[in-house]
C-alpha cells in the first residue's frame, strides 16, 4: 500500500520534452502559466487549452496519467468553481439567502476551473518528463544568481537537501514496510480500532523508522565527508546541462503560444 | 502429522503494473511438528517472500497455507491469531525495538494477544529466563544495549508469544562468531522448552548441516530440493550450479578425493570429519 504513493512522477519515454533541458522547461512552464492567466477572453483561453493539449500529446506520456493527477485535484477545482459562481457582481438569475447565481459568475467559474486545470496539466507535463534529480539540478542552476546577493552557499545546500530527500523517499518507504511487517508479525493491529487506537498503533512503526532515518543520516554524512564534500564550491558536474536543438523547438513553441494568446486577447 | 503445509503457493509482486515479478512459483511442502527446517537459496530466490506467507503477512496469489490442517486465510479477520502461532523473526530484528524498557518491548507481542497483568509479567520473565536475558536488563532502555543483546531481546519479543512454529530470516546476519553461537543457542533453548517447530533461513551451510532436520533449497522462486542435509549436500554439484555452496568441511573432503585420497563425500560437520579421519588414520580416541 505504501508503494502507491507517488513521489517524483517521471515517466520514461523519448519525446522532445524528455530531451529538452530541464532549465528551459521550468522557465517555459512558468511563462505558459502566466499566459494562461493573461488569456482574458473565450477565444484566447480556448487557444491556450488547445496548445496545452498539444503539449501533452508531444510529451508522449499516456493521457491516463494526466487524468490521474487531475483526479487528485478535482475536489479543489470544483470547490473553487462553486465559490466563483456565487461571488461577485452581476445580474442574478437565481438567488436565495445571501447567495445569488449570476451569468457572469458562471462564466467566471468556468474560466477559473479551466485555468487551474490547464495549470495542473502543464506542470504535470514538466514532472512527467523530467526526473526529480534533473529538476533539482535545474532549480539550483536557475537560482544560482542568488549567490550574488549574499546567499552564497544557500542555493547549493537547498538543492543538495532536496536531492537527498528525494533519494531517500524510496529507501524510507522500504524501511517502513519492513518495520510494519515486523510489528504485524508481533501481532500489532494496524487496521482496526478508533482514531486514537490507530494513532497509538503508529508509535511502534514511527519510532524505529525515525531511529533508522537518523542512523542513515549519520552514515550518509560520514560517507560524504570521506569523499571530501565541502558544499558547492568548486564542484563540477557529471552531467553537464547543455542546450540543444530540442530547446530551440520547445522555446519557439512556447513563444508562439504566448504570442497567439496576446493576439487573440487584443483582436477579439 | 504435518503442522504446516504449503500447497501450490505462488506469489506475484506488482500484479497490475509493468513490473510484474514472480517471487515464488508453485511451491509445495509440508513440515512435521518439532522439525527444524532450513531454507537456503541465493539472494532474490524468494526465501523471504516464502516465509512471509507462513504467518499470513503476505496473501498467496495462488495456493494455500495450512496450519494444523486449516487454511490460514479461511477467515481473514482472524489472521492476527495465526501470527501469534507462527512467529516470524525478521532480518536484523533489533531495528524493530521501540519501547522505553526491555520489559515493555518483549511484552508487546503477548499484549497484542490479549495477555495482561501477572500473566503478561510472568510470560515475559519466563521468556527471559528461557533464553538468558538477564533480569536486570528488563528495566533498561533497549537502545542502551549492545548489538548482540538487542537482537536477543528482539527475538525474545517474538518468542514471548509462544508460537508453535517460529521462523527466522537470517538470524545470525551481521553478528560475530560468538553472537552467532548465542543466537543458535537461543533457538535451541526455545525449542527444548516448547517443542516448537523451527524454520531458519540461512546462508551458513555449516549451521544448516549442524541444525536442520531437512533443508529446502530455493532457486529463482522455485523449490528445487527438499531433503535431509545429507542428501542435499551430497548433490553438491547442483548446489554450486545455482550459486550456493556446501559446508567448508565438505569442500575439504571433495578436494581430498580429487587428490586421490579415498574419503567419503558425505561429511558435513566438523565432528563427523574428525570421526572419519580417525577411522582412516586409526587414532586412539576419536
Amino acid at each position: 500500500m505504501l508503494k502507491d504513493i507517488t513521489f517524483g512522477q517521471f515517466y520514461d519515454s523519448k519525446s522532445l520534452l524528455h530531451k529538452a533541458d530541464p532549465r528551459i522547461k521550468i522557465v517555459l512552464m512558468v511563462l505558459l502559466i502566466v499566459f494562461i492567466f493573461i488569456a482574458g477572453n473565450m477565444y484566447s483561453l480556448a487557444f491556450a487549452a488547445v496548445s496545452v493539449f498539444s503539449i501533452l500529446l508531444v510529451s508522449k506520456v499516456p493521457f491516463k496519467l494526466y487524468l490521474k493527477n487531475m483526479k487528485a485535484i478535482l475536489p479543489v477545482l470544483i470547490f473553487t468553481a462553486i465559490i466563483n459562481m456565487f461571488y461577485g457582481e452581476g445580474e442574478p438569475i437565481v438567488s436565495f439567502w445571501i447567495f445569488s447565481l449570476t451569468l457572469e459568475g458562471i462564466s467566471r467559474a468556468i474560466f477559473m476551473a479551466l485555468r487551474i486545470a490547464l495549470l495542473i496539466f502543464i506542470s504535470s507535463a514538466l514532472t512527467y518528463t523530467t526526473t526529480p534529480n534533473d529538476l533539482t539540478d535545474a532549480i539550483e542552476h536557475l537560482l544560482s544568481p542568488l549567490k550574488y546577493v549574499g546567499l552564497k552557499n544557500a542555493v547549493h545546500i537547498m538543492a543538495m537537501m532536496m536531492t537527498i530527500a528525494l533519494r531517500f523517499i524510496p529507501t524510507l518507504i522500504e524501511e517502513a514496510e519492513k518495520v510494519m511487517n515486523a510489528q504485524k508479525a508481533r501481532g500489532a493491529d494496524l487496521e482496526s480500532g478508533g482514531l486514537i487506537d490507530r494513532v497509538k498503533a503508529l508509535i511502534p512503526i514511527l519510532i524505529p523508522l525515525l531511529l533508522s532515518a537518523v542512523r542513515r543520516a549519520y552514515e550518509l554524512a560520514e560517507a560524504m565527508e570521506c569523499r571530501c564534500y565541502n558544499g558547492g564550491e568548486g564542484k563540477t558536474r557529471m552531467k553537464q546541462m547543455t542546450l540543444s536543438v530540442c530547446d530551440l523547438w520547445i522555446s519557439s513553441g512556447a513563444v508562439l503560444i504566448s504570442g497567439g494568446i496576446i493576439v487573440l486577447n487584443i483582436l477579439i | 502429522m504435518a503442522i504446516l503445509e504449503v500447497k501450490g503457493l505462488s506469489h506475484t509482486y506488482g500484479g497490475n503494473t509493468p513490473f510484474i515479478n514472480d517471487a515464488v512459483k508453485d511451491v509445495s511442502f509440508s513440515i512435521e511438528k518439532g522439525e527444524i527446517i532450513g531454507i537456503i537459496g541465493h539472494t532474490g530466490s524468494g526465501k523471504s517472500t516464502l516465509v512471509q506467507h507462513l504467518n499470513g503477512l503476505l496473501k498467496p496469489t495462488d495456493g494455500t497455507v495450512l496450519l494444523d490442517n486449516e487454511d490460514i486465510w479461511k477467515n481473514p479477520r482472524e489472521i492476527r491469531k495465526v501470527r501469534s502461532q507462527v512467529g516470524l523473526v525478521f532480518q536484523y530484528p533489533e531495528y524493530q525495538l521501540f519501547e522505553e524498557t526491555v520489559f515493555a518491548d518483549i511484552a508487546f507481542g503477548p499484549k497484542n494477544m490479549g495477555l495482561e497483568g501477572d500473566e503478561l509479567k510472568n510470560r515475559v520473565i519466563e521468556t527471559c529466563k528461557m533464553i538468558g536475558v538477564k533480569p536486570e536488563y528488563l528495566e533498561k532502555s533497549p537502545f542502551d544495549l549492545s548489538g548482540g543483546e538487542k537482537r536477543r531481546v528482539a527475538i525474545a519479543g517474538v518468542m514471548a508469544m509462544r508460537p508453535k512454529v517460529i521462523v527466522f530470516d537470517e538470524p545470525t546476519a551481521g553478528l560475530d562468531p560468538k553472537g552467532r553461537e548465542n543466537v543458535m543457542q537461543i533457538i535451541k533453548s526455545y525449542r527444548e522448552a516448547t517443542d516448537a517447530t523451527v524454520v531458519i533461513i540461512s546462508h551458513s551451510m555449516e549451521d544448516m548441516a549442524l541444525l536442520a532436520d531437512r533443508v529446502i533449497v530455493m532457486n529463482k522462486g522455485e523449490l528445487v530440493m527438499f531433503d535431509t542435509p545429507e542428501k542435499v549436500f551430497s548433490s553438491g554439484e547442483k548446489l554450486l550450479e545455482i550459486g550456493l555452496n556446501v559446508p567448508i568441511v565438505t569442500r575439504v573432503f571433495y578436494e581430498l578425493k580429487k587428490l586421490g585420497v579415498n574419503v567419503p563425500q558425505d561429511v558435513f560437520t566438523v565432528e563427523r570429519a574428525v570421526e572419519v579421519l580417525c577411522e582412516i588414520r586409526g587414532c586412539k580416541d576419536a
